[in-house]
């Protein structure tokens, strides 16, 4: 199977810049559009070992980062993102493009894929059964999973739980991990040879950087796996590590808060994220200490 | 006489003492307690009256029969309220 790391520097520019990039991550294709050298530079770091697919591929998603014209070209220059032609955000600086390709594939998902249920989650995978971490931006969710990811649990999503309404499986979309601020370094100094693409400061988020996904992760894209916990993480400096259960009936209320599209989904989001409750244990996990946190989730057990 | 309200399937899950019910013609979910779904499960099965309906909560709740009226007319008046049951024309 060809990857994209089996393309030159040359190679790489040229596809973006002309007939695009369809790269599969999970259960989507999204072939990338831009000739700008922050998007290929973020590329050639985080997405070499994704599949490769040939240029007249089917893609879900037909997205874009192109330079905004205008004279501020000249003096301040900006991208757009686009998905099929349509341009659905204001511009960003260009230094912020690779951020903007990040967000704007997890907007295309998010706003489209409604065959799954879709949580707002990260979520990793020991064998075969999955954890799943809802939570608002800010929670510490990213960062706890990426440490996750790097002691011995398979990376599903950083930001997407997709659920299967048909078996209630997850469907994984591994891609890279997207940190803010203080995780950036929290991570790095937690992961050894932990490759980060560079920080991009003054977003609308802070300054923000994304994690190389393992490559274990994005070989075994394929691989659904059941869902076991429900764990709703809460990072408090200097915190106690605790791990709380919580009633199903108000975790059932907490993870459709954090669904994209639950309502939308009608009695088939209903019957689906039931039977997750169903099978689920549920917790409020307040952490501050990546190595106690570690210890926690290896101590879960699988629920009866 | 009191009814489910046509079109309502009543999928819902029990789990320690809640229960979470989708309502088929709201899209809403709703929290309820025992007695609320016991009251849509009796529901289920055909129309009754209110006394019908308060028996199903003597018989499932130890209720102060003081008290059974008025926490029947309340339960009621709330799933009616949430478009889960109506009245009828005897």
């Amino acid at each position: 199977m060809l990857t994209v790391a089996s393309l030159t520097r040359t190679e790489l520019e040229a596809r973006l810049a002309g007939p695009g990039l369809p790269v599969r991550t999970g259960a989507f294709v999204s072939r990338i559009h831009s000739p700008l050298r922050h998007v290929a530079d973020g590329i050639e770091l985080l997405y070499g070992a994704y599949p490769l697919l040939g240029e007249d591929s089917f893609a879900d998603f037909d997205v874009g980062l192109r330079p905004s014209g205008g004279l501020r070209r000249w003096y301040r220059p900006q991208v757009n993102f686009d998905l099929d032609g349509l341009v659905p955000f204001e511009p960003l600086p260009q230094a912020h493009a690779f951020p903007m390709l990040e967000w704007g594939l997890n907007w295309c998902i998010s706003t489209r894929a409604h065959a799954y249920l879709m949580i707002h989650a990260a979520v990793v995978e020991r064998d075969g059964l999955a954890a799943i971490l809802p939570a608002p931006p800010g929670s510490g969710k990213s960062t706890l999973c990426a440490a996750l990811v790097h002691r011995g649990w398979r990376l599903l999503s950083d930001e997407l739980a997709l659920f299967r309404p048909e078996d209630g499986l997850l469907v994984p979309v591994p891609r890279p991990v997207s940190l803010k601020n203080r995780s950036i370094d929290v991570v790095r100094g937690f992961v050894d040879g932990a490759v980060l693409s560079r920080p991009v400061a003054n977003t609308t988020k802070g300054t923000v950087a994304h994690l190389k996904a393992p490559a274990d992760s994005i070989a075994r894209a394929a691989e659904t796996a059941r869902p076991a916990w429900i764990v709703f993480p809460k990072y408090e400096a200097g915190a106690a590590t605790a791990l709380t259960p919580i009633p199903r009936a108000r975790a059932f209320f907490r993870v459709a808060d954090n669904a994209f599209n639950y309502s939308h989904m009608g009695a088939r989001g209903f019957a689906t994220l039931a039977g997750a409750i169903d099978g689920c244990a549920s917790y409020d996990f307040r952490y501050s200490d990546l190595d106690e946190a570690m210890a926690v989730f290896a101590a879960l057990e699988a629920p009866q | 006489m009191w009814r489910l309200r046509p079109g309502q399937t009543l999928q819902y899950r029990q789990w320690d003492g809640e229960c979470v019910l989708y309502n088929d013609l709201s899209g809403n979910t709703h929290l309820l307690g025992d007695g609320a779904i016991e009251l849509l499960l009796a529901l289920r099965r055909g129309p009754a009256t209110r006394a019908a309906l308060a028996a199903v909560l003597q018989a499932e709740f130890d209720i102060d029969p003081a008290a059974l009226d008025h926490e029947t007319d309340t339960l009621l008046h709330d799933l009616k309220h949430l478009y889960l049951v109506d009245t009828m024309a005897c």
